[in-house]
């Protein structure tokens, strides 16, 4: 119900008292309901009478085509690489529905995108994200270079945005020059270049860690370009101190080190529980 | 949702009522195999969710809303922001912060606030991030198809009427925007201001977002027509320090541009916590001498 008035005239009075339609798929009824507490249990609470807010007041529950199904994905940029790191967990409420299942989709040979968010929808955009880059290619006859995968993406995810893809996404890759390049996205497609991100469960636990330790910020002490084995290490930490704190990031770490001269792809176990 | 299936010399009637008729006929003999190409800007054209009222359901839960318009959603989108720009003798300033949060969260320090739409035409963003650089992207294509068209440049007012129809026809949908269009063209410098409600006004000054109030307070005391170059970028960069330092939603980076017959320029690039440092040595000067 939208609002007290809008209920207000759904009701219906049935044998002097007002009473609320019900519709279930065992069929219509009515629920005697008044708004001036007089036949509320909770007015007159007792020990076989405690409402729970279902039955005497009832509320609309209504499908919804969206899930969490968890999971932390970052990324970060280097001189000459970008690394984009994500675990294997998928879960659905307090299940786990399995321990290795990738959040990483190679693009190109230079571009990586990790997805965390609802899985179906992920699935769907990376098709339709497929099929618009093999469509480029056929026109292009070159593969598609980093910047543009990620304007793509982000007109792909604003072209529903009036039924968003439920879906938060980093993409990590070189551009045309070798540098890395990592893009961070809302998940209307909203983006931005940026030296580090991290997005999903266990974005919170993970940004903060990466904006003092890679992007230096607010340190003193003296500031040094991080190689692609030290900030590797630096991930695996990061994703241990996630997974202690969120219970959607654990079992398995992937990470894929890219560089001009191809992707490389490293496991480490995470806590399982 | 499957991108346009080539470059064909059809490629310059997008916007035009030629291609609208095409669409509309390539549709109607159900060639849906064909998926029609994604002519931006033209409503109907995004997928809306099949439920009996679409512009309620989407504006309830998919909405941009500022503050906390949309703490009853599960998905928060990025916003949030302070903008100004203002005319005066020696042309326009246009001063925005850089924070873009997702409820509590800050999303990101390090947004480009002010999109450079094309040389002589700047757009500020506030409200929904995403909602304002994907249509101040397709208002750039218009413009630049504008100029393809009739050999000369887009005037201000027109580029910022395309804005404000273009969103016009999705309102009620919950898309959020309140930008600046500025530019110097044939009649002059102008500066308007067109929000997601379908508002256009003209203007000499104008301040948007959730730190508004804060940049207005001082941008009203100081401002004059007669104001320098540099008394204005001063005034500029202040108003936004001030409002980054009032309200939560603000911060990060003050980005300063300066409109001028010649196009627009690039000042400074400066984090408002350094200037505040600035400003407090400047006022314990001040109260020594």
């Amino acid at each position: 119900m939208a609002s007290y008035m809008q209920a207000h005239q759904n009701l219906q009075a049935k044998n002097g008292q007002m009473a609320m339609p019900v519709h279930s798929s065992e069929g219509d009824t009515t629920i005697p309901v008044s708004f001036d507490n007089s036949n509320n249990a909770n007015a007159n609470p007792s020990a076989d009478h405690i409402d729970h807010g279902v039955t005497e007041a009832p509320y609309e529950r209504r499908f919804s085509p969206y899930d969490f199904n968890g999971g932390t994905t970052l990324a970060i940029s280097g001189e000459d690489y970008a690394i984009v790191a994500a675990d294997t967990r998928l879960s659905s409420g307090y299940q786990i529905l399995s321990r290795n299942v990738t959040k990483l989709h190679e693009l190109t040979s230079k571009c990586v995108l990790g997805s965390a968010g609802c899985k179906t929808d992920i699935d769907q955009l990376r098709s339709v994200l497929d099929i618009n880059m093999k469509v480029y290619h056929h026109n292009h006859r070159k593969e598609m270079s980093t910047p543009s995968v990620a304007q793509m993406l982000g007109n792909t995810l604003y072209y529903k945005r009036f039924f968003p893809y439920y879906s938060f996404n980093v993409l990590a890759g070189v551009d045309s020059e070798g540098k890395g390049a990592v893009y961070s996205y809302d998940a209307i497609g909203s983006f931005e270049r940026t030296p580090v991100t991290a997005s999903g469960s266990g974005q919170s636990f993970l940004i903060p860690l990466l904006d003092n330790v890679i992007k230096h910020n607010n340190r003193n002490d003296e500031d040094r370009p991080l190689p692609a084995e030290e900030v590797v290490e630096i991930v695996k930490d990061a994703f241990v101190t996630a997974g202690e704190r969120d219970i959607y990031t654990g079992d398995m770490l992937e990470i894929m080190v890219i560089r001009a001269s191809g992707i490389t792809k490293i496991s480490f176990p995470l806590k399982a529980d | 949702m499957f991108g346009p299936t080539g470059v064909t010399a059809g490629i310059l009637d997008i916007g035009t009522r030629k291609a609208e008729d095409e669409r509309r006929r390539a549709s109607a003999q159900g060639s849906g195999a064909l998926c029609p190409a994604k002519f931006l800007g033209q409503p109907a054209a995004f997928d809306i969710p099949n439920v009996p009222d679409p512009a309620y359901f989407c504006r309830s839960n998919f909405a941009s809303a500022c503050g906390g318009g949309d703490s009853n959603q599960t998905v928060k989108f990025a916003k949030g922001t302070t903008t100004l720009a203002f005319k005066f003798n020696e042309g326009i300033i246009v001063s925005v912060d850089s924070r873009s949060t997702m409820g509590a969260y800050i999303a990101s320090g390090t947004v480009k606030k002010i999109i450079e739409i094309n040389p002589f035409l700047l757009g500020t963003m506030a409200g929904g991030a995403a909602d304002c650089s994907f249509w101040e992207r397709n208002l750039g294509m218009q413009c630049r198809m504008y100029e393809l068209r009739n050999g000369k440049r887009i005037t201000v007012a027109a580029a910022s009427k395309l804005l404000a129809n273009t969103v016009n026809s999705y309102r009620g949908y919950g898309l959020s925007m309140g930008t600046m269009i500025t530019g110097w063209d044939e009649t002059g410098p102008q500066l308007y201001y067109v929000d997601s409600d379908g508002t256009r006004l003209k203007g000499n000054m104008f301040s948007v977002g959730s730190g508004s109030t804060y940049a207005y307070g001082v941008l009203d005391n100081y401002y004059r027509k007669d104001l320098t170059v540099e008394e204005a970028i001063d005034l500029g960069k202040r108003a936004i320090y001030h409002a980054t330092h009032r309200d939560a939603y603000s911060g990060g980076i003050n980005n300063l541009y300066h409109v001028t017959k010649e196009g627009w320029t690039k000042i400074h690039s400066i984090d408002v916590n350094d200037m505040h440092y600035e400003f407090e040595e400047e006022k314990k000067n001040a109260m020594s001498s």
